[in-house]
């Protein structure tokens, strides 16, 4: 750093002493600018050459030459200028050697004083920070209440709207429940209409069935009746049968009657016929006594019949015998007959014999006639007795038989009387019999009848009675089916009317429980309208409260914007706070590193003074081998000097030269020939190269100097933290520093000892200063690279079309720290350059340094 | 038509540059200076800058300001390290009154890298969602890749006729 300032300083002071003060620099320049502007002229010329013919060019030669003419005429004018410039640059050196000592001096003066004044000031800076830290840590502690106090106002507010919106939707669940309650109790009704619909049509079905259950009681009912009337049409004639059987019974009773007094009357007669037969009986009786007398007589008159038969049997046995015996002799002489006689013979014999036979028969005959008619005389006697007996018996019998005809005729009369009356009786008995079997028949007919009547009616009255018994069973069945058949036709009635009663009930329930469901319907339907209106109402007041839910929606957004912005806010403002916190801690830690800082810093303050006097004291050294390269500046500027009086010499030559070449050319000029001409542009552009190198070099020096000072402030407003280690750094950058400011001036010497010669040439500048950009640290890496965009921008600058020159010139601009003026005629320069036509633009101001005097690089 | 290039160094903006007018991927270095092309894309022809993207040469990309239709912002996706600087960066520039006017396209370059950032990442990480009043866009590059160019100069090529 120092280093350069030091070089430049030995360089200037090789150059001033012959130059004198800062006007050959500027003279460079202008000859520079000079020098450009005649080449922008040739470069005009040439562009236009193409366009132009000879004779112009001839002329412009012409003018050219002219041009140079005045131009050597200016040069020699300059030339005297540098002799002059020359010795006031010798007073310049001198005064600037003096002012530089005085500046020095000035300067550590200053500094000590400017370090005492800071040293304070930091007290003071300190001291105020704190007051203001302190300040501001109140401001902040208030802040942060306040920002505490907002915070919970925005907590309550965020609380406040979440129970808002809890709130809400609380309401709009509760709205939800309701109208899910409304629209449930709506369906349950819905339903229940159904279901009672269903019910009434289950009702109305139940109805018909009934209905057809009566219709079908009722046929069944009257198919009853059809029977009940048959089963009385069945009694009637039942009943009409009943009635004829008892006309007959009656009629039959009456018959019985008859009978009966018919049998009183027979046995009435009968008694008669029995005392008439106990009459004869008893007239019987006696002649049966006197037929046992009779029958007496005529069993002994028998009995004498008897013995007199027997007699005559015994006669006649004796008789037969001797028949027989006689038959025996006839069958014995007929046989003998038969036997011995001729059979005529025999029958003579035989009829012989039988005339014999017969007359013996006829003799036993007449015998047997004569006992006959002897026992016909005993027998007619016997027989008159017989008869007599027989006439007695004749009589008798007579009487008998008068009394057996009697009898017989009464037997007779009494036996036909009885006969007739057996007869009669028979008859009767027959008829008896008849009217008794009759009566038996009809008795038995009747009992048969009675039976069969008693069966018949047993069993018509069984029948009847079963009839009845069944008619009753039937009926009573029947009645007690009517019965059960009216009570159950009164059941089913009762049932049916219970039924219908119960329908009816249940209709008129139902048309109840029907208008009930209609008027609950139409209270529903009402309720439905009122809850529909109330739905409306609701729906208003719901899209009221959406409108308003969703205001407060957008109300909530809006505070939850608010509120994420107030959280936001709140969040930045905590992290404000947190920072603020952190800064105050930060800052307390600052403070208290500060103050430690402070208490290091006046430490080093002291060290610093200690320092500044070891830097005093190194200025010193500084100042001296400043003053060693002011010895040896001015040592070269004897050189430059002697170099001056060379370049003089030459020049004198190089004029003589001139003059006698300008003498022979076109005798315009005589003191300065073209080779001195082209020398002395050559030792110019040496020197406006120097000039620029030097100019550079100074520009570098400054450029440093406002980065040590920036440096100094930045190490005067670093951290405390980072205090240490900067001012470490700092330190060490010094201790570099410093070892190089002592490593320089040798190196510096040796390089103006290799180097002591008028015209170092850019490359060894360049050169060396590569090296010292090399060398030093991060700090001049940045002074490397700008210098490298420097070169390299220029190079672009000087190389490229004007059109993009024109674009770098802002750059460079700044690169090189050109005024605003420099800038608008590098502008110009190149608007002129790049346009045909206008002309040059003149230099002005601060292009020409040594008209303006300023010395704006300086301070 | 004048266009920048400008980024934090090392996004690859010399490389962009010569991709864009050579259509090859060149070996740079880092560029102390300025790179200056013409690049002819769909007939129309563009003054490209390349600016240099050093730390201490950043403060003379304001020398190149005016005049300037259109910044090309590259950034390295895969830096997430400096992604801060790149956007501070990027907001001084479009402070500048003389780049009002300029369209602005940013590059999210180095997409080939593995840890490169997305674009709307980077979008993120530049603030552009916040910036008003200016035309920008975003395109995911990788120069090396040579990927994205073409849209993202087709987009500012519309953009430029558009503006015109």
């Amino acid at each position: 750093m120092f280093a350069k300032l030091k070089k430049k300083i030995a360089e200037e002071a090789a150059t001033a002493p012959r130059t004198g003060g800062r006007i050959p620099r500027s003279m460079s320049k202008e000859s520079i600018t000079s020098v450009g502007a005649d080449s922008g002229d040739d470069f005009a010329s040439d562009g236009s050459s193409s366009r132009d013919d000879l004779p112009s060019q001839i002329l412009r030669k012409n003018d050219h030459i002219r041009k140079l003419e005045a131009k050597l005429a200016d040069y020699a004018e300059q030339l005297r200028l540098l002799q002059k410039t020359k010795d006031k640059l010798e007073i310049a050196l001198e005064k600037h050697q003096d002012s530089s000592m005085r500046k020095l001096q000035d300067q550590n003066e200053s500094y000590q004083s400017n370090r005492a004044k800071m040293a304070e000031g930091m007290a003071l800076a300190l001291e105020k920070k704190d007051q203001e830290w302190m300040d501001k840590m109140t401001a902040l502690e208030q802040e942060k209440e306040a920002l505490s106090a907002r915070l919970s106002e925005m907590t309550e507010q965020s609380l406040s709207l979440f129970q808002k919106r809890d709130d809400l939707d609380e309401l709009e669940g509760f709205q939800q429940q309701e109208l899910a309650k409304v629209k449930h109790m709506l369906l349950r009704r819905e339903e229940q209409l159904g279901q009672q619909e269903r019910k009434l049509q289950q009702k109305e079905g139940e109805l018909q069935t009934a209905k057809q259950a009566l219709a079908e009681a009722q046929s069944r009912l009257r198919a009853l009746g059809q029977e009940h009337q048959e089963s009385g049409r069945l009694n009637t004639e039942l009943k009409a049968e009943r009635e004829e059987l008892l006309l007959e019974q009656e009629e039959m009773e009456l018959k019985i009657s008859q009978l009966e007094s018919k049998e009183q009357e027979l046995q009435q007669l009968i008694q008669q016929v029995s005392e008439d037969f106990q009459q004869s009986q008893q007239n019987t009786q006696s002649l049966e006594k006197s037929l046992a007398a009779l029958q007496k007589e005529h069993d002994e008159l028998k009995l004498q019949h008897e013995q007199h038969k027997q007699k005559a049997l015994v006669e006649e046995e004796e008789r037969e015998r001797t028949l027989g015996d006689l038959q025996e002799k006839v069958s014995s002489l007929e046989r003998r007959l038969e036997s011995d006689l001729s059979e005529d013979e025999h029958l003579q014999e035989l009829l012989k014999e039988k005339c014999c036979l017969e007359q013996r028969l006829e003799e036993a005959r007449a015998q047997l006639l004569q006992e006959r008619t002897s026992h016909s005389s005993t027998f007619s006697s016997q027989e008159a007795q017989i008869s007599k007996l027989n006439s007695n018996v004749a009589e008798l019998q007579t009487l008998l038989r008068h009394k057996d005809d009697s009898n017989k005729a009464y037997r007779e009369r009494t036996d036909a009387q009885i006969a007739s009356l057996e007869q009669q009786a028979q008859e009767f008995s027959q008829k008896l019999k008849n009217t008794e079997q009759l009566l038996a028949a009809s008795e038995a007919q009747t009992q048969t009848l009675q039976a069969g009547w008693g069966e018949e009616r047993e069993r018509l009255q069984q029948q009847v009675a079963t009839q009845r018994q069944r008619g009753l069973e039937r009926c009573a069945r029947l009645e007690e089916q009517l019965t059960a058949a009216q009570t159950q036709k009164d059941a089913e009635i009762a049932t049916a009317q219970e039924a219908k009663r119960e329908l009816e009930e249940q209709k008129a329930e139902l048309e109840r429980r029907h208008a009930e469901v209609e008027s609950s319907l139409h209270a529903r339907t009402q309720e439905l309208q009122q809850a529909r209106a109330e739905i409306s109402s609701r729906q208003t007041v719901s899209v009221e409260i959406a409108k308003a839910l969703e205001d407060s929606r957008k109300q909530k957004e809006e505070l939850q914007l608010q509120v994420g912005e107030l959280t936001v806010s709140q969040q930045s403002l905590q992290q404000e706070v947190t920072q603020l916190t952190e800064q105050v801690a930060q800052k307390e830690t600052e403070i208290r590193g500060l103050q430690e800082a402070l208490s290091a810093a006046r430490a080093e303050t002291e060290q610093m003074q200690a320092q500044a006097t070891q830097r005093d004291q190194e200025h010193e050294a500084q100042l001296a081998a400043l003053r060693q390269e002011v010895i040896s500046q001015t040592e070269q500027l004897d050189s430059c000097q002697s170099r001056v009086s060379d370049l003089q010499e030459e020049l004198e030559t190089m004029s003589g030269q001139l003059q006698s070449s300008e003498v022979r050319e076109e005798e315009q000029n005589g003191t300065v020939t073209v080779d001195d001409l082209d020398q002395l542009q050559k030792i110019n552009k040496d020197l406006e190269q120097q000039l620029g190198e030097k100019n550079m070099t100074i520009k570098q020096l400054h450029q440093r100097l406002a980065e040590l000072k920036r440096t100094f402030q930045k190490e005067l407003k670093l951290k405390p933290d980072s205090e240490t280690d900067g001012k470490e750094k700092v330190l060490e950058g010094r201790g570099d520093r410093q070892e190089r400011q002592t490593d320089r001036p040798s190196a510096e010497t040796s390089a103006s000892a290799v180097a002591p010669t008028p015209a170092p040439g850019p490359s060894p500048a360049s050169r060396s200063f590569g090296t010292t950009v090399i060398n030093s640290s991060d700090l001049n890496d940045s002074r490397e690279i700008n210098f490298e965009y420097l070169k390299h921008v220029v190079l672009k600058f000087m190389s490229c079309r004007e059109a993009e020159a024109f674009h770098l010139i802002r750059a460079v601009s700044v690169l090189l720290h050109f005024t605003p003026e420099e800038e608008d005629m590098l502008k110009q320069t190149l608007e002129y350059k790049m346009s045909w036509f206008g002309s040059k633009p003149s230099p002005k101001g601060i292009i020409r340094p040594s008209i303006s005097a300023s010395s704006n690089h300086w301070s | 038509m004048r266009i920048l290039i400008l980024g934090l160094d090392g996004a690859g903006k010399t490389t962009i540059l010569y991709r864009l007018q050579v259509g090859e991927v060149v070996t740079t270095i880092p560029t102390i200076g300025f790179n200056v092309e013409t690049v002819t894309y769909k007939n129309l022809k563009f003054q490209v800058w390349d600016l240099g993207g050093q730390t201490s040469i950043r403060p003379y990309w304001r020398c190149y300001y005016s005049n300037t239709d259109a910044v090309i912002y590259v950034v390295d996706s895969s830096d997430r390290d400096r992604m801060g600087i790149s956007k501070s960066e990027l907001v001084a520039m479009l402070e500048e009154e003389e780049l009002k006017k300029a369209i602005l396209v940013v590059f999210a370059n180095k997409q080939d890298m593995e840890q490169a950032m997305t674009p709307t990442e980077v979008a993120n990480a530049l603030g552009l969602p916040a910036l008003k009043d200016r035309k920008w866009q975003i395109f995911k590059t990788s120069a090396t890749k040579g990927t994205g160019l073409d849209e993202a100069m087709e987009w500012l090529v519309e953009a430029l006729k558009s503006r015109q």
